[in-house]
């Protein structure tokens, strides 16, 4: 089990009663819950260090500097990164968009751009907007259990595919796909390999390699606070990639009609930037590093094969994605048939015997025991599609979750 | 899952089915959830002779299309477009939550954006 780090009890929102009773949250992969220290993080710069930053000489401005310096080496390090290769944005999906109105803008008709079947739709648009200019956009498939399809892959690998954009863990199937691999791949045909980390760094051990050229994350989905979100870029990249948005702070200097622009990743960080955000980001990563994210992945290992197993046992619910834990993250979306329904159907010798609820009926009757869990399409409709779904529930773990959620949980859902 | 009044109806809806000679044919989609509806109805223009409904889609939708298009009937466009939102989402039989109202309105949009009065 976890460490003394990672109990409910550092999270205040735990502290929250619902109709008289404890909140059980199992949906950490749209956004997680703050520890006490991470919200102390943010009070503790508002009250001893707000300034704006890079812009003044007076000493108070200089904390703020700093505590944002300090934040981007701290987000920097925990991924093997040097600081100025960490670019502030404010989520995975704006990270994506820098990408595809830089480099994308560079790409040429006939270019290829190469994702899967798997993408959240912040992997997904960015790239489709440069279709309007005779770009091609490819899917790699998926196998039946929902692994990535290495083959398919590298059959849709041609020498016209200039970018690479995959994503780490998938947020539906949970699946976690080998970018090591991808990214040699990648690498041999001369790509460049883009990584949505947004469920991957949050959940496991994560080091940038030679071959990952762009990672992205986001901060709200790793105990931070919401609007702080960062890319990774290898530097000599980011120094070749032209500005996204343009004013104050990423420039050296302004005349009428010229400007020479900040190194990286000043140049890509246009604006007054959320300093509060990042300072919560960095206290977040302290927060995780306590844990060690060899026991981050290991406690949501343990959470997933409970649930599973006892899934298993469940006639009427279906769950997809991988069944083996090592191969898959704590992000369980599942369905469950009307095995009322079943019963009567088969008396009535009914056709629509397989009649599955809706997912939002799903949630709903979750909701009613505080139990929360997320319901639809999860922002991945190619992915719904792929699978001939109308959507699913779905229950993701974190670092604050235990045995109880999962009980709790599995109890509930057998009274449907 | 819910109460046996919406679960019942929405086993056994009564207006679900294809009509024939319809005068009205009109779809309506919430696209964030998957659901999807055909309403027919059969209307002189003024006042609602019948209604019946195909699609799919989550039990409140379905049981509020269903007890929509039962309801309608005898009663004049106008009045059943003009009628308050809230009071509509009031009247169904299990209480909803803010996430689930489009769900039940989804027939009254549906028939909203379809019809128009003589
Ligand atoms: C795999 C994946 N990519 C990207 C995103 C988008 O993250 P954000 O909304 O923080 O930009 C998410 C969020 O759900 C995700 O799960």
């Amino acid at each position: 089990m976890i460490s003394s780090y990672g109990k409910k009890e550092d999270f205040p929102i735990f502290k929250k009663k619902v109709n008289g009773k404890s909140i059980v949250y199992l949906d950490s992969t749209a956004t997680t819950q703050k520890p006490k220290q991470v919200l102390d993080a943010i009070v503790n710069y508002y009250e001893g260090a707000n300034a704006n930053v890079h812009r003044s000489v007076y000493k108070l401005a200089d904390e703020a500097t700093e505590m944002y310096e300090n934040s981007r080496t701290n987000v920097g390090r925990f991924i093997g990164a040097d600081s100025n290769e960490i670019v502030f944005t404010r989520n995975t999906t704006e990270s994506l968009n820098l990408l595809s109105f830089t480099i994308g803008e560079s790409l040429k008709r006939g270019d290829r751009i190469l994702i899967t079947s798997m993408e959240h739709h912040s992997n997904i648009l960015p790239w489709m907007r440069l279709e309007e200019r005779g770009i091609k956009l490819d899917y790699a498939g998926l196998d039946g259990e929902g692994h990535l399809d290495i083959e398919d892959m590298k059959s849709k690998l041609k020498k016209d595919t200039k970018i690479v954009s995959v994503t780490h863990q998938s947020n539906v199937l949970g699946t976690i796909n080998p970018i090591q691999e991808i990214g040699k791949l990648a690498k041999d045909n001369g790509s460049t390999f883009i990584i949505d980390a947004a469920q991957s760094v949050p959940h496991m051990p994560f080091r940038v390699r030679e071959e990952y050229d762009f990672v992205a994350f986001s901060g709200h989905k790793m105990l931070g606070p919401m609007g702080i979100g960062v890319l990774y870029g290898k530097y000599h990249l980011l120094e070749e990639m032209p500005p996204f948005n343009r004013g104050g702070e990423m420039i050296k200097e302004v005349d009428f009609h010229r400007a020479v622009f900040e190194d990286p990743p000043i140049k890509f960080e246009a604006g007054t930037p959320n300093v509060e955000g990042a300072v919560g980001l960095s206290a977040a990563i302290d927060y995780l590093k306590k844990i060690g994210m060899e026991d981050v992945r290991r406690h949501e290992k343990y959470l997933t094969s409970m649930t599973l197993k006892n899934l298993d046992g469940m006639k009427n619910v279906t769950y997809y994605g991988p069944r083996d834990v090592e191969e898959r993250g704590g992000v369980i979306a599942f369905n469950v048939r009307d095995a009322s329904n079943l019963k009567k159907n088969l008396e009535n010798k009914n056709v629509k015997v397989d009649r599955v609820y809706h997912s939002h009926d799903i949630a709903t009757f979750l909701d009613d025991r505080n139990v929360y869990v997320r319901s639809g399409y999860h922002c991945a409709e190619p992915l719904m599609r792929t699978l001939n779904l109308s959507g699913t529930a779905r229950a993701s773990f974190y670092v604050y979750n235990g045995d109880d959620d999962v009980k709790a949980f599995i109890s509930s859902l057998s009274e449907i | 899952m819910y109460n046996d009044e919406v679960m019942d109806r929405y086993q056994n809806p009564v207006k679900n089915g294809k009509m024939e000679n319809f005068d009205v044919k009109t779809d309506g989609a919430s696209t964030t959830c998957g659901d999807k509806i055909i309403l027919y109805i059969k209307t002189d223009g003024k006042k609602i002779e019948d209604m019946k409904w195909q699609g799919e889609g989550c039990i409140l939708s379905i049981v509020s299309t269903d007890l929509f298009c039962e309801n309608a009937i005898g009663k004049e466009i106008k009045d059943l477009k003009e009628q308050d939102d809230l009071a509509f989402v009031e009247s169904f039989p299990v209480k909803i939550s803010p996430g689930r109202i489009n769900c039940v309105m989804l027939p009254l949009r549906t028939f909203r954006r379809g019809t128009k009065e003589k």
